[in-house]
C-alpha cells in the first residue's frame, strides 16, 4: 500500500498521457415533454495530473456531464452516444459491476452541496473507514484508522476532531471530511461539482488552495464544475465554457480568459461586476436560455448573440482552431 | 462618484432616511431538555449607521456575520433588544396597529429566494397588486394602471404577457423581478434587498442589478443591499458596511473600502476572493492568521483570534470603536488601521470572483 505522503503519492508522468477521453458524448432525459438534450456531443481530453474546469450557468448542462462520466444519471437519464475513455477503457461497455469497482477507487466525486452527504449519525472517521475497506476488504480497520489519520492531515483538519460527528465540524471542515473521503482510495480522477458553493469566501480560498496542493502533490487528475468563473479559474488548467448543453469553448486558461473568442464566453466575462480598474456598466446578456427539449437548429446562442447572422441560424456550428490548444464552436470566430 | 459625498456631508441631518443607533440583538438557543443551559449569541453588537436619502448601502457579510438580522429588524419582522431604529426621525421598533400598517406601506423587502418567496397560487397580477389591495389602494382600474406600469419599469414588458402567468411558468430572473415589482408597486422610501442575486446566474444577477439601479433613479428610493459579494457591492452601492460576526467593522465609499481597504479582516476578504486574469503583480494583504489565536475571552475585537496585526495586550482586551479619521468619511473599527495602500499594484485585468 503506498503511504499517504505527497511525494510518494507522486504520479505525474512527464510524458503525460490523457487519462479521459471522452468522445462526441451525448447525455439526455426522457421527460413526459419529451427527450431533453442535456449534453450534446461534447468531446475533451483531460491529461494525467492535470485538471480541468467547466464552467457554465445553470441548465448549461454541466451537472449531467460530470454525472454521465460516473454513470450516475437518474433512473429517465439516456447516454445516447459516445464514448467515454478511461485509462483506454470505454466506461460506458463496462457492466455495473465493473462501474462499482471504478466509481471511488478509480474516479472519486466531491457532489454539490457535499456537506449534506455525511451521515449524520455516524461519526466522521468511521464513514470514511467505511469507504476505504469496502472498496479493499484486505485492509484491516487498523491499517485504514491509520489512513483516514494520514488523509486529516492531508486535508488541515486537526486530529482530535478525527471521532466527532457531522453536526460538530464547520461547513469548511465538512467540505474538508468529504475531500478526504474521495482521496481515500487514491483515485486518479475526482469530479467535483460545485465543490465550494455553501462556502463563505475565506474558507473557500482556503479549501481552493487545498485543492490546487494535493492535486499537484499526489498528481491526481481533477474536473472542477462551477457556474464560478473565477473558482475554476484558479483551479484548473484548462477550461471548457458550457451553453445549452454544448461546450461552446476550450482551451487552456490562460488563452480561454485572455483572449475568449466565442461571443458567449464573452458576454459571460461583460456580466461580471469587477473589483479593480474602472467601474464599467455591466451588460447583462439579453433573452433566456434555449429550450433544450426542441433547441434550435444552428447555433444555440445566436438568439442572444449580436453577432449572430443568417448563417448561425441555419447551419450547425462547427469547431475551429485558434490555436492548438484553444478551439471555440462558432461560425462567426473563425472570421 | 454620484455627488453623494456633498449630500452626506452638507445635509446629513435632514436628509437622513435611516438611521440605527446601537443596535444590539441576541438570539438565546433553547435550553436542552438534558439540562445544559442555552447558549447566547449576540447577532448584533452596537451596530450604528445613517442611510441617506437617496442612496444605495451596500451591507456586505459572510454568513452568520449578522447582516440579514440587520435587514429584518429594519422592515420589522424582528426587534432589537437594545437600540433604536429611526425612520425619518422616528422610532419604528414595537409599532403596532395603523402606525405599523403605515410605516410597512414605506419601508418593503425584497428577499433572497425567488423560488420560494413568491406564492406559487397567485399569479404575476395577483401578487404585484396584492400590497396595494392589502393598503387599499385605488380601484381595481387604478391598479391594474399601477401593476402595468411598474411592470414595464422591472422589464416585465409587455406585461400583457407576463400577467397571469404564475411562478412556476416564470425563470428565476423574472420570478426576481416580480419580487422588485412586488416591492416598489407601493413607491416606499426604503427597500432592504437581501442577497436577491445569489441564487440567479451571473448574466441574470447583470440584470437584477441594473433595475435596481434604475429603481433608485427613477423612483428616487433609497436601498439597502445586503450581500456577500464586495464586487457586487463596489458596482451597485455608494458606500459600503462590512460586518463580521455582529460588529460593524469598516464603512466607508464604495471605492474606498474596496481600493484602500483598512480593517484587517476586509482586507482579509479581499486576498480570499477569487481572481482570474493577470493577477501576478496584485497586492496581498496577508491579514489573515492561518490558525486561530487561542486564549480569548471573547471581550476583544471580534476579529482578534485570525488577526495577524493585531497586539493581544490591546485587541484581545477591548473592542475598538468604529472611529473616523478627521476629514474623512472613511471610518474602521480597529485600533492599528492599516494606512492606505497605493493603488498601482491593482491590475484592470485582474477580474476576482463573488
Amino acid at each position: 500500500m503506498r503511504s499517504w505522503t505527497p511525494d510518494s503519492g507522486r504520479r505525474v508522468n512527464p510524458n503525460s498521457m490523457a487519462l479521459l477521453e471522452v468522445e462526441n458524448l451525448s447525455i439526455g432525459y426522457q421527460t413526459r415533454k419529451g427527450y431533453l438534450h442535456a449534453v450534446d456531443d461534447v468531446s475533451f481530453t483531460l491529461e494525467e495530473g492535470k485538471s480541468l474546469g467547466f464552467v457554465g450557468e445553470s441548465g448549461c448542462g454541466k451537472t449531467t456531464l460530470g454525472m454521465g462520466l460516473m454513470r450516475l444519471l437518474p433512473p429517465n437519464g439516456v447516454i445516447r452516444k459516445g464514448r467515454i475513455l478511461f485509462d483506454g477503457e470505454d466506461l460506458l461497455e463496462k457492466t455495473e459491476e465493473e462501474m462499482r469497482e471504478i466509481r471511488w477507487q478509480k474516479i472519486a466525486m466531491i457532489f454539490q452541496a457535499a456537506m449534506n452527504a455525511l451521515n449524520p449519525v455516524k461519526r466522521v472517521h468511521e464513514q470514511i473507514i467505511e469507504a476505504i475497506v469496502t472498496h479493499d476488504p484486505s485492509i484491516g480497520r487498523q491499517e485504514a484508522y491509520a489512513k483516514v489519520e494520514s488523509l486529516y492531515q492531508l486535508v488541515g483538519i486537526p486530529g482530535d476532531r478525527m471521532k466527532d460527528y457531522p453536526h460538530q465540524y464547520s461547513g469548511g471542515m465538512k467540505q474538508r471530511a468529504i475531500i478526504a473521503m474521495a482521496l481515500a482510495c487514491h483515485p486518479k480522477l475526482i469530479i467535483a461539482d460545485e465543490p465550494t458553493t455553501a462556502l463563505d469566501v475565506i474558507v473557500q480560498h482556503q479549501i481552493l488552495q487545498e485543492t490546487k496542493k494535493l492535486q499537484e502533490a499526489l498528481g491526481i487528475s481533477i474536473i472542477f464544475i462551477s457556474h464560478d468563473i473565477a473558482i475554476v479559474a484558479e483551479v484548473c488548467h484548462d477550461i471548457g465554457i458550457m451553453y445549452g448543453g454544448q461546450l461552446v469553448e476550450y482551451g487552456a486558461r490562460s488563452e480561454v480568459f485572455d483572449s475568449p473568442v466565442h461571443p458567449y464566453t464573452m458576454a459571460l466575462l461583460a456580466s461580471y461586476p469587477r473589483l479593480t480598474g474602472e467601474k464599467r456598466h455591466l451588460i447583462p446578456i439579453p433573452g433566456e436560455t434555449p429550450d433544450l427539449i426542441s433547441p434550435p437548429s444552428g447555433c444555440r446562442f445566436c438568439e442572444r448573440c449580436q453577432g449572430a447572422d443568417g448563417t448561425c441560424r441555419t447551419g450547425d456550428p462547427v469547431w475551429i482552431d485558434i490555436s492548438p490548444r484553444h478551439r471555440a464552436l462558432c461560425h462567426q470566430c473563425a472570421v | 462618484m454620484r455627488g453623494l459625498d456633498g449630500l452626506i456631508m452638507n445635509k446629513k441631518s435632514q436628509d437622513t432616511v435611516l438611521e440605527l443607533n446601537n443596535i444590539i440583538k441576541i438570539y438565546k438557543t433553547k435550553t436542552s431538555f438534558l439540562g445544559t443551559e442555552g447558549k447566547v449569541v449576540v447577532a448584533l453588537n452596537r451596530v450604528s449607521f445613517t442611510i441617506a436619502r437617496g442612496e444605495i448601502f451596500g451591507l456586505v457579510g459572510e454568513s452568520g456575520s449578522g447582516k440579514t438580522t440587520v435587514g429584518r429588524l429594519i422592515v420589522g419582522l424582528e426587534s432589537p433588544d437594545d437600540g433604536k431604529i429611526l425612520l425619518d426621525g422616528y422610532n419604528i421598533i414595537g409599532l403596532r396597529g395603523k402606525t405599523s400598517k403605515h410605516f410597512r406601506r414605506k419601508v418593503q423587502m425584497i428577499f433572497q429566494d425567488p423560488y420560494q418567496s413568491l406564492n406559487p397560487q397567485l399569479s404575476v397580477f395577483d401578487t404585484i397588486s396584492e400590497p396595494l389591495t392589502i393598503h387599499k389602494l385605488g380601484n381595481n382600474e387604478k391598479k391594474e394602471e399601477a401593476v402595468r406600469e411598474i411592470m414595464k419599469a422591472v422589464g416585465l414588458a409587455p406585461p400583457e404577457t407576463f400577467m397571469h402567468r404564475y411562478p412556476h411558468q416564470l425563470s428565476g430572473g423574472q420570478r426576481q423581478r416580480v419580487a422588485i415589482a412586488r416591492a416598489m408597486v407601493l413607491r416606499p422610501e426604503f427597500v432592504v434587498a437581501d442577497e436577491p442575486t445569489s441564487m440567479l446566474d451571473a448574466s441574470i444577477s447583470a440584470q437584477i442589478f441594473n433595475i435596481l439601479i434604475e429603481m433608485r433613479n427613477q423612483f428616487q428610493v433609497t436601498l439597502m443591499f445586503i450581500t456577500h459579494s464586495l464586487a457586487a457591492a463596489r458596482y451597485l452601492c455608494d458606500r459600503i458596511a462590512v460586518i463580521y460576526k455582529g460588529n460593524l467593522m469598516e464603512l466607508g465609499n464604495a471605492d474606498e473600502v474596496i481600493d484602500n481597504p483598512k480593517h484587517p479582516y476586509t482586507q482579509a476578504l479581499i486576498d480570499a476572493l477569487p481572481k482570474f486574469g493577470h493577477c501576478e503583480g496584485i497586492k496581498r494583504y496577508e491579514t489573515l492568521l492561518p490558525k486561530e489565536r487561542g486564549g480569548t475571552d471573547g471581550r476583544g475585537c471580534a476579529f482578534y483570534p485570525r488577526c495577524r496585526v493585531a497586539d493581544p495586550a490591546i485587541c484581545g482586551r477591548q473592542q475598538p470603536l468604529l472611529k473616523t479619521a478627521l476629514g474623512s468619511t472613511h471610518s474602521t473599527a480597529c485600533f492599528y488601521p492599516e494606512p492606505s495602500i497605493e493603488n498601482g499594484s491593482k491590475s484592470e485585468e485582474c477580474f476576482y470572483g463573488t
